[in-house]
C-alpha cells in the first residue's frame, strides 16, 4: 500500500511539475514537446545506425561465419587488413574516385547553378532545375546497369557516335586506368542534381545588399563570382562537399554492377572488398573490421574538411 | 431523451473492449484452421515468384494445408545469389528450400544450410519414384551434386558448355556449322573468317565471345586444354546411390561421394595455353573486350547479327527464341577438341534447409519438383526451354522443336557421349574463389598482365584462400 501511494504521488509530482502554470513549466512542456517529436528519429538512429556500428566494433573482433560460433581473435582481422593486397588497392581505388566524383559533381554542379540562376524565363528555370535532379530519383542499380551498356565499347551508343566523329573506341570499362574516371562521370552524372539545387537555394537567397555593395565597388564578373559569391555560398560549398565525400567514400553500386570490381582490381572500392568478405566470403568479423576503417576514413575526412574550412565558411 | 444522451468516455472504453473482445473471438476459428497450415518459404531466383508456380499449384492440390510461400533472390551469377541466401540466413530469415547451381551446391553442404537426403530417398516407401528418376537422371549429374558422401539436391536442370552458332554470320562467310569432331584449329578459322572489321581497324562482328564467370567463360579452353582450377579427386562412399539406383549403369562406374577440389593448379602449362589462346583472340580483335556477365549479356548482340560463336548451355534456345531469333537462325555442337574434348558443366536443383520448419512438406515439395509432373508443369521447360532438364526423356528433339537448335541431341549427348565431361570446379569456398579467377581473368584479358603473370598470381591466392578454408571442408 505504502508503495502504491508512494508511486502515485511521485507520478502526481511530475505531472505538477510539468503542467505548472509558470513559464518554467511551459518550457518544461515545450522541451518534453520536442523531445517527444524527437523520439521516433532518435530510436531509428540508435535501432538502425548507432546500435549496428557498436555491433561491428565488437564482431570486428571476432572471427564468425554465422554457422558456428564466433571465436574472439582479438585485432588478428586488423593485423590481416593492413597485408590484404586486395584492401589497399580498394582504399586507393576509393580514394582515386573520391577525388574524382566530389571535384566533379561541386563544380559542375555550381557552374549549371550559377547559370541557371541567369535564366529569367522562370518555366525555363524550373525545366533546368527538374532535368538535373531526376537521375538522382534513379536507383544506382539501375542507373549502372544502363550505363553499363551506354559506355560498352564495342556496342556501345557512346563509342558508336565517337567513331562516327572519326574518333577511336575508348575502353571505358575495360581500361585499367580509365575505369575509375568513367565510373566517377557516371556518379557525378547521378548526383549532380543533389549539389545543384543545394547552390541554387544558396544562390537565391544571397543578400542582395552585399551584391549591390559589389557592384558600386566595380567588381564584375569573375572578380564578383571569385570574391563575393563563392565566399557568400561557402557554406553550402562545405556542406555539399563533406555530403559528397561521405557519399563517394562508401561508393559500391556503380562499379559493382558495372565491372565487379575489374579489369583485375581496377575499380574494385573499399566497401565492394568488405561486401565481398562479409556477404561472398561469409567471414564477418573480418568484414566488420573493414567496415571499421571506412567509418573511420569518413569520421576523419569530415573532421579534417570542417577543419580547413573553419576560417573560409562565412555564415550570414 | 437517449437519442441525446451524449457518450462518456467510459461508455466508449467499455464500447472499445466489447469490440475487441468480440474480433479476438471471431478470430479464433481463423487462427485454429492457421494452425494447422503449414507454410514452408521457397527461394526462387531470376524469374521471380511465380517461376515455380506449377509445383506450388500441385503440392497445394494434394495437401491443402501447405502454403508456399517465395523468397525472391536475384543475382547477376550464381555466387551471387548464394551470397544474398548466406545474407539472409545471417540476418535472421529462414527458408525451407533453396536453390543452388553446382557453384553453391557444396558452399551451402559444407556449410551444414543444406541437409543430406541420402535417408530421406532411401526409406522414401515409393521407391519406384526413385528408380524411374535416377534412371532418367545422367549420374555425373547427381555426382555433382554430392559431397563427401551424400547427396544434397535432386538435380533439376543442368547446361554443359556447348559451341552457339550464328549460322547467318557463318553462311555469310561461307561457313557450314561443322561436324562433331571439330577440332580448336577448325574454330580459330571460323572465329577469324567471320571477324568483320571496318576500315579503321574496329571489330563490326566478332568471331567469338565470352564473358567473365566461372562457368562457360574460358573455362571449357581449359578443360580441352588438360587442365583445370583444381585437381580432381572423388570422395569416398555414394554407393547407397550407384548401387542401389544405378546398378548396371556403365556411366555410373568409378563415380564416388562427390568430387573433391584440394589443390589448386591454376598455373599448369594447359591453364596457360588456354589463356593464352583467349587473349591472342582478343588482341587480334576477335573477341571484344571481356565484361563480367552471363550468357544474358551476350544475348541481345547475338540476336542482331553482332557475333557468330560464343558458349552457352541448352538455356539459350528458349531465350534466343524470345529474343527474335527463328529456328534454324543459331545452331549448337559440342566444345572443339584441342588434347581432348572434355566438357564442362553446372548442374542446379534445391536444396533442403537444415533450419527447416516443415521438412516434410518441404522435402515434398522437391520431389514434386523433380516428378515428371513437375518436369511438365515447370515454365523452366515449357513452353520453351530455358535451362536444360536434368531427365534426358525432357531433353530429346522434340522439346527443342519449335525453337531449335537442330543440333539439340548435343546437349544430353555431352554427358552420354562424353564419358570425361565434368562439374566445373566449384569447393565449398567457390564464393572467394569464383572472385580470384574473375580478378585475374581480367588482369590478363585487359592486358595490365600476361597470361604466365596471371596465373602465377592466381595460383598464390588460390593455395592462400585453400591452406585457409580448404581443411574445414574436405575429411582427410
Amino acid at each position: 500500500m505504502t508503495s502504491r501511494k508512494s508511486t502515485a504521488v511521485a507520478g502526481g509530482g511530475i505531472f505538477h511539475w510539468l503542467m505548472q502554470d509558470t513559464m518554467d513549466g511551459l518550457r518544461r512542456r515545450r522541451a518534453v514537446l520536442g523531445y517527444l517529436f524527437l523520439l521516433p528519429t532518435l530510436l531509428g538512429i540508435f535501432i538502425f545506425t548507432a546500435g549496428p556500428v557498436f555491433v561491428s566494433f565488437g564482431l570486428s573482433m571476432f572471427q564468425w561465419n554465422i554457422f558456428k560460433p564466433p571465436d574472439f581473435v582479438g585485432l588478428e582481422n586488423f593485423e590481416r587488413l593492413l597485408e590484404d593486397r586486395r584492401v589497399i588497392i580498394g582504399l586507393g581505388n576509393t580514394v582515386k574516385f573520391t577525388i574524382l566524383a566530389v571535384c566533379s559533381q561541386v563544380s559542375i554542379g555550381l557552374i549549371l547553378a550559377l547559370a541557371v540562376h541567369r535564366i529569367s524565363r522562370v518555366w525555363l528555370r524550373y525545366y533546368f532545375r527538374t532535368a538535373f535532379f531526376l537521375p538522382l530519383l534513379m536507383s544506382g542499380a539501375s542507373v549502372a546497369v544502363f550505363m553499363g551498356y551506354i559506355f560498352h565499347k564495342e556496342f556501345g551508343p557512346l563509342n558508336y557516335y565517337l567513331t562516327l566523329l572519326g574518333l577511336p573506341q575508348i575502353p571505358w570499362l575495360t581500361n585499367s586506368d580509365l575505369v575509375m574516371i568513367s565510373i566517377a562521370i557516371i556518379s557525378a552524372w547521378r548526383n549532380l542534381g543533389f549539389t545543384f539545387l543545394i547552390f541554387l537555394g544558396g544562390l537565391s537567397n544571397l543578400s542582395q545588399e552585399v551584391l549591390d555593395a559589389a557592384d558600386v565597388d566595380g567588381a564584375q564578373g569573375l572578380r564578383r563570382l571569385w570574391s563575393v559569391v563563392i565566399p557568400l555560398l561557402s557554406p553550402q560549398i562545405l556542406f555539399a562537399t563533406v555530403t559528397g565525400v561521405i557519399g563517394a567514400l562508401q561508393v559500391f553500386d556503380e562499379p559493382y554492377i558495372m565491372t565487379r570490381g575489374g579489369p583485375g582490381n581496377a575499380s574494385r572500392t573499399l566497401v565492394m572488398v568488405m561486401y565481398e568478405h562479409a556477404f561472398k566470403d561469409i567471414e564477418f568479423g573480418y568484414g566488420s573490421a573493414i567496415a571499421i576503417v571506412v567509418f573511420l576514413m569518413i569520421l576523419v575526412m569530415s573532421i579534417v574538411q570542417m577543419w580547413l574550412w573553419r576560417n573560409r565558411v562565412f555564415y550570414q | 431523451m437517449s437519442a441525446e444522451k451524449k457518450m462518456s468516455r467510459r461508455d466508449l472504453l467499455k464500447m472499445a473492449a466489447a469490440g475487441g473482445t468480440g474480433l479476438v473471438m471471431s478470430g479464433l476459428p481463423v487462427r485454429v484452421i492457421a494452425q494447422d497450415m503449414v507454410t514452408i518459404k521457397v527461394q526462387t531466383a531470376g524469374l521471380g515468384d511465380n517461376s515455380l508456380q506449377p509445383v506450388a499449384d500441385i503440392q497445394m492440390a494434394r495437401n491443402p494445408n501447405v502454403n508456399v510461400e517465395w523468397v525472391v533472390l536475384t543475382g547477376i551469377d550464381h555466387e551471387e545469389v548464394a551470397a544474398k541466401i548466406l545474407a539472409l540466413v545471417a540476418a535472421g530469415e529462414s527458408i525451407d528450400v533453396g536453390y543452388a547451381a553446382t557453384e553453391a551446391c557444396q558452399l551451402f553442404a559444407g556449410q551444414g544450410l543444406a541437409a543430406p537426403l541420402d535417408d530421406r530417398i532411401t526409406s522414401d516407401p515409393d521407391q519406384d519414384f526413385w528408380t524411374d528418376f535416377f534412371s532418367d537422371v545422367h549420374p555425373s549429374l547427381t555426382e555433382a551434386m554430392m559431397y563427401e558422401g551424400s547427396l544434397y539436391e535432386p538435380p533439376r536442370d543442368f547446361n554443359a558448355a556447348n559451341m552457339y552458332f550464328n549460322t547467318n554470320v557463318l553462311a555469310e562467310n561461307g561457313f557450314e556449322v561443322p561436324g562433331e569432331e571439330w577440332t580448336k584449329d577448325d574454330f580459330l578459322e571460323i572465329a577469324r573468317g567471320t571477324t568483320k572489321k571496318d576500315d579503321s581497324g574496329n571489330t563490326e562482328v566478332f568471331g567469338y565471345a565470352w564473358t567473365n564467370r566461372l562457368w562457360g567463360s574460358w573455362m571449357p579452353w581449359i578443360f580441352v586444354a588438360g587442365g583445370n582450377l583444381y585437381t580432381e579427386e572423388r570422395a569416398p562412399g555414394g554407393e547407397w546411390v550407384w548401387d542401389g539406383y544405378y546398378e548396371g549403369d556403365m556411366a555410373a562406374d568409378g563415380r564416388g561421394g562427390g568430387f573433391r577440389w584440394r589443390e589448386p593448379v591454376a598455373n599448369s602449362s594447359e591453364v596457360v595455353e588456354a589463356l593464352q589462346l583467349v587473349v591472342d583472340l582478343w588482341q587480334e580483335g576477335v573477341t571484344p573486350d571481356i565484361a563480367m556477365g552471363t550468357g544474358q549479356t551476350l544475348t541481345g548482340f547475338y540476336s542482331t547479327g553482332l557475333l557468330c560463336m560464343t558458349p552457352a548451355g541448352g538455356f539459350w534456345a528458349g531465350r534466343l527464341g524470345n529474343e527474335g531469333m527463328a529456328k534454324g537462325d543459331f545452331d549448337v555442337q559440342y566444345w572443339p577438341n584441342w588434347r581432348n574434348q572434355k566438357h564442362q558443366f553446372g548442374t542446379g536443383g534445391h536444396w533442403l534447409s537444415t533450419t527447416s520448419t516443415a521438412p516434410d512438406e518441404a522435402w515434398d515439395f522437391m520431389k514434386i519438383e523433380v516428378s515428371h509432373d513437375g518436369f511438365q508443369s515447370s515454365i523452366f521447360f515449357n513452353p520453351v526451354i530455358i535451362t536444360t532438364p536434368s531427365r534426358r526423356s525432357y531433353s530429346q528433339a522434340n522439346a527443342f522443336e519449335t525453337t531449335g537448335p537442330a543440333n539439340s541431341d548435343v546437349f544430353y549427348g555431352t554427358l552420354d557421349d562424353h564419358p570425361s565431361t565434368s562439374p566445373i570446379p566449384a569447393p565449398p569456398w567457390s564464393n572467394p574463389m569464383t572472385t580470384i579467377f574473375t580478378t585475374y581473368t581480367g588482369f590478363a584479358m585487359s592486358g595490365e598482365m600476361g597470361p604466365q603473370q596471371a596465373l602465377d598470381e592466381m595460383q598464390a591466392e588460390l593455395e592462400s584462400l585453400t591452406n585457409r578454408e580448404g581443411r574445414k571442408y574436405y575429411q582427410e
